[in-house]
């Protein structure tokens, strides 16, 4: 670009045109949002696709036997893989989106961060005793499939309120309200309501940061 | 309105680029000066002139930080470089709106 040309015409009253101006300030601003926002549409779809094979398989896997027997072999590798790739692309994602930010909403949004990764861990780990004390079968039904996302959504959703970082915060809560109605679904039941509506949940939020980052400034 | 009444510090491309990529951050954070360059696509020469104008203004803030042996320029819009982007954007909306 050739900056003296550039700054000189402007300074001058200028050939650059508002209807050019608002064309580049949104486009500008729609570059800089996707270039920041760790979760891509693209990565909410896949974590929808993720919950709907891991809990909807899971379902199929249980349904209708009583006591529980582990889901097959094949099953378990295929939600390991998806979990693991969910993992990788996240991790990813927010260290491209965070390079060379900082300041107090980096800060808290990494300290958010840090919390949840507690929070699963302790909420899932919860469920090693149980299996260790040959929980029943209700109890493996419900509370496998329903408290650690309740206890993450509910926790995610107070924290993500206290950062102002308002659409983790309803993504979480709806999370943690999805959770909270699978419960009613019975042992089996549970597990496909989570899927359905985890799934939802993340359609829901790719969405969200697609109409985000669509959004223009000057053209709402 | 007029074209002429536009901030005449932000209506240039390559500022309003920049001010653009700033403002997308959350209030009060900042960006390395090569993540921005990296983001905006100038040499670093021309970048530090159109940076050194808006900070004149107070538009931007810049700060060194030091990391031992390696020294990172951060840069982040101030409160009167956002509040100055509302202005233009809202002039530029009753100027499209007119036309």
């Amino acid at each position: 670009m050739n900056h003296t040309s550039d700054t000189t015409a402007a300074e001058n009253g200028g050939n650059f045109d508002p209807q050019q101006a608002a064309d580049l300030l949104d486009q500008a601003t729609r570059q800089a949002r996707r270039t920041f926002t760790p979760l891509t549409p693209l990565l909410w779809v896949f974590r929808a696709v993720v919950a709907l094979v891991a809990f909807g398989g899971y379902w199929l896997s249980v349904r209708g036997r009583d006591p529980y027997s582990a889901p097959g072999g094949g099953l378990l590798a295929v939600i390991f893989v998806l979990v693991a790739i969910n993992i990788l692309w996240s991790t990813w994602a927010i260290t491209r989106a965070g390079a060379g930010v900082s300041g107090p909403a980096q800060r808290k949004r990494q300290a958010w961060l840090g919390v949840m990764l507690v929070v699963w861990i302790v909420a899932y780990a919860v469920t090693a005793p149980l299996y260790h004390a040959g929980a029943g079968h209700p109890v493996w039904g419900l509370y496998p499939a329903n408290a650690p996302l309740l206890i993450v959504g509910v926790a995610g959703a107070a924290t993500a309120a206290v950062c102002n970082y308002w659409p983790m915060a309803g993504i979480t809560l709806a999370l943690g309200i999805v959770a909270a109605v699978a419960g009613f679904g019975g042992p089996a039941g549970a597990w496909l309501i989570l899927g359905i509506g985890l799934c939802a949940v993340m359609l829901g939020a790719a969405a969200f940061t697609a109409w985000q980052q669509r959004r223009g400034v000057v053209r709402p | 309105m007029t074209s002429g009444e536009l901030d005449p510090l932000i209506h240039v491309p390559t500022r309003l680029k920049i001010v653009a990529t700033l403002a997308a951050l959350p209030d009060g954070d900042a960006l390395s000066f090569t993540r921005l360059q990296d983001m905006i696509g100038l040499t670093p020469g021309n970048l530090i002139i159109h940076l050194r104008k808006l900070e004149e203004a107070d538009y931007i803030s810049s700060k060194k930080a030091s990391n031992g042996t390696v020294s990172i320029t951060k840069v982040a819009l101030t409160g009167h470089g956002r509040a100055a982007l509302g202005t233009y954007t809202k002039a530029l909306r009753d100027l499209l709106g007119g036309l």
